[in-house]
């Protein structure tokens, strides 16, 4: 086992973990600031090497979480316009969010975080913008299976897995979802089209296994195979309120042919956005405000993120050439 | 209605057909809360603002934490005195930084009400990762003070939140605190 204890550490450079604002593209990417200048959180080489707690739980075995998170990887490898790859090394003792130099991934008991399923923590090197370690948890607080079916009341481990190794690679968390309350309390997901979507599905539920448009173009464009940029295009604008730019507006373009939806942000106090990894052809862009969600789960700096303001769609399709880009999509919207 | 508005009209059906009728209940990470969850599953409530955010080490310092300090404007549930102090994991010490995905993280001067979480003789914890965080801004044109974002509110009936909705705007500071102060009193809201 490798360990490194903190005596080592020395004081340098300020870093901030931000989403990053210098390249936007469709969808949220994890960032950290070194010297002024956004990185992006991804890694430098490849594969990513990483070990499992040898410990299971109530209706788990560590083999059998080896096998759920190996399968989660080999759905993110699968996507042919991105190259990511990983390297299961051994079991392990060590625990996740140990800050140990291993890319530890396994249960864990945090009862401070309620309501949380799983989540990923980066330890990186200020001084060489370098990723050290990637660990992912999963709440041992909850019920659990690995079911190919998936189970009644237990949450699907590969699903969260999925999830949570899309933070891994470096995504940060799609809007593309939807929730409803219930008169008894709680809220529940009702509709999803991305992994990287941050609220749970319920207990029993399986089609988390599966990535969707938002979640491949997002893997591709940090990790891109050579034809990537050539087969896929971009749309990119402006959404301005009362002629002034609107930051963190929620886009959605949908192919009408396919139905496929990848979604962005505007990133810039200019609210500027591109939206990138589309098909080409027409494509329907909708402006929305995130004022549904848990702001802080998307962004940093969530009290800057403009949501008063109303659905508002582009008054045209925007057609999305092969390699190319479509720009001067101007979204004016209007306050609620 | 010219043919270019008709075509419009079709494609945006379409949109909004897809996004309603894609599959139920995917996604992960974040079991989600209403306000009425974040009310009943908290020790205190407390709006106040932030005075000093320190990075420690934790969990026989092989993990980095950071221990946040807010002075207390009121409390909307519970009483932790004056000032309390709470953990968010993550933090920067040296030149190592530790992130967790989706964590909050406050600066000196960070107003806000915050849902927070305690287990026996520990420091307490921030409810739902960022989920008990909201925070309060001023209005440029009006000063008001509001709370972002707006609560989800369980009603009568199963609602959708949709995305858009004229009532979902930042609260004012008074409404929310007195929203919060009927649920911890018992109200059905």
């Amino acid at each position: 086992m490798i360990r490194r204890g903190p005596s080592g550490l020395v004081a340098v450079a300020l870093m901030l973990a931000v989403t990053l604002g210098a390249r936007p593209q469709g969808y949220l990417k994890l960032g950290y600031r070194v010297d002024g200048k956004n990185v992006a959180m991804k890694w430098g080489r490849l594969p990513v090497r990483y070990f499992i707690t040898d410990r299971g739980v109530p209706g788990v075995t560590s083999n059998q979480l080896q096998t759920a998170v190996g399968r989660a990887f080999d759905t993110w490898h699968g996507v042919s316009t991105a190259e990511v790859s990983s390297s299961f090394v051994g079991f392990t003792l060590a625990n996740p969010f140990e800050d140990d130099n291993m890319s530890v991934i396994g249960f864990r008991d945090r009862p401070e975080l309620d309501r949380v399923l799983g989540a990923t923590t980066f330890l990186v090197d200020s001084v060489t913008a370098e990723i050290l370690e990637a660990d992912i948890f999963f709440n041992s607080a909850f019920p659990w299976s690995v079911a190919s079916g998936g189970e009644t009341n237990r949450y699907d481990l590969e699903s969260v897995a999925l999830h949570e190794i899309g933070h891994l690679y470096g995504l940060g968390h799609s809007a593309i979802g939807e929730t409803e309350v219930r008169p008894t309390g709680g809220r529940r997901v009702v509709a999803s089209e991305a992994v990287m979507f941050p609220i749970a599905f319920l207990p029993g539920n399986i089609e988390g296994r599966t990535l969707k448009s938002d979640d491949t173009a997002g893997i591709s464009d940090l990790y891109p195979t050579t034809t990537f940029t050539r087969r896929t295009g971009s749309i990119s604008g402006r959404v301005t309120k009362n002629g002034k730019g609107v930051y963190g507006a929620h886009l959605v373009a949908m192919n009408p042919a396919t139905g496929a939806l990848v979604g962005g942000f505007s990133l810039s106090e200019d609210g500027t956005f591109v939206i990138g990894g589309l098909d080409p052809g027409p494509h329907v862009v909708r402006a929305e405000p995130l004022d549904d969600a848990d702001i802080e789960s998307f962004f940093q700096d969530a009290k800057k993120v403009d949501i008063d303001f109303k659905v508002t769609f582009f008054d045209r399709l925007s057609i999305v050439p092969r390699g190319g880009a479509t720009s001067q999509v101007e979204v004016p919207v209007k306050p609620k | 209605m010219s043919a270019a508005t008709r075509r419009m009209t079709r494609i945006l059906a379409v949109l909004a057909a897809a996004v309603a009728a894609v599959p139920a209940a995917r996604a992960t990470v974040l079991v989600p809360a209403d306000l009425g969850d974040l009310v009943r599953g908290s020790q205190a409530i407390v709006h106040g603002r932030v005075v000093d955010v320190t990075a420690v080490w934790a969990d026989g310092r092989r993990r980095i934490d950071s221990l946040v300090t807010l002075e207390v404007d009121q409390y909307l549930k519970g009483d932790f005195g004056e000032r309390v102090t709470f953990r968010v994991p993550g933090g920067q010490i040296g030149r190592y930084r530790s992130v967790m995905v989706g964590a909050p993280s406050f600066a000196e001067g960070d107003e806000v009400v915050l849902f927070l979480g305690a287990r026996g003789p520990s420091i307490p914890y921030v409810l739902g990762l960022s989920q008990g965080v909201f925070r309060v801004v001023e209005d440029p044109q009006t000063n008001a003070r509001l709370v972002v974002p707006p609560p989800v509110v369980a009603g009568a009936e199963v609602q959708p939140v949709r995305r858009g909705d004229s009532a979902r705007r930042p609260m004012p500071l008074d409404r929310f605190a007195d929203e919060v102060r009927a649920l911890a009193a018992g109200g059905t809201r």
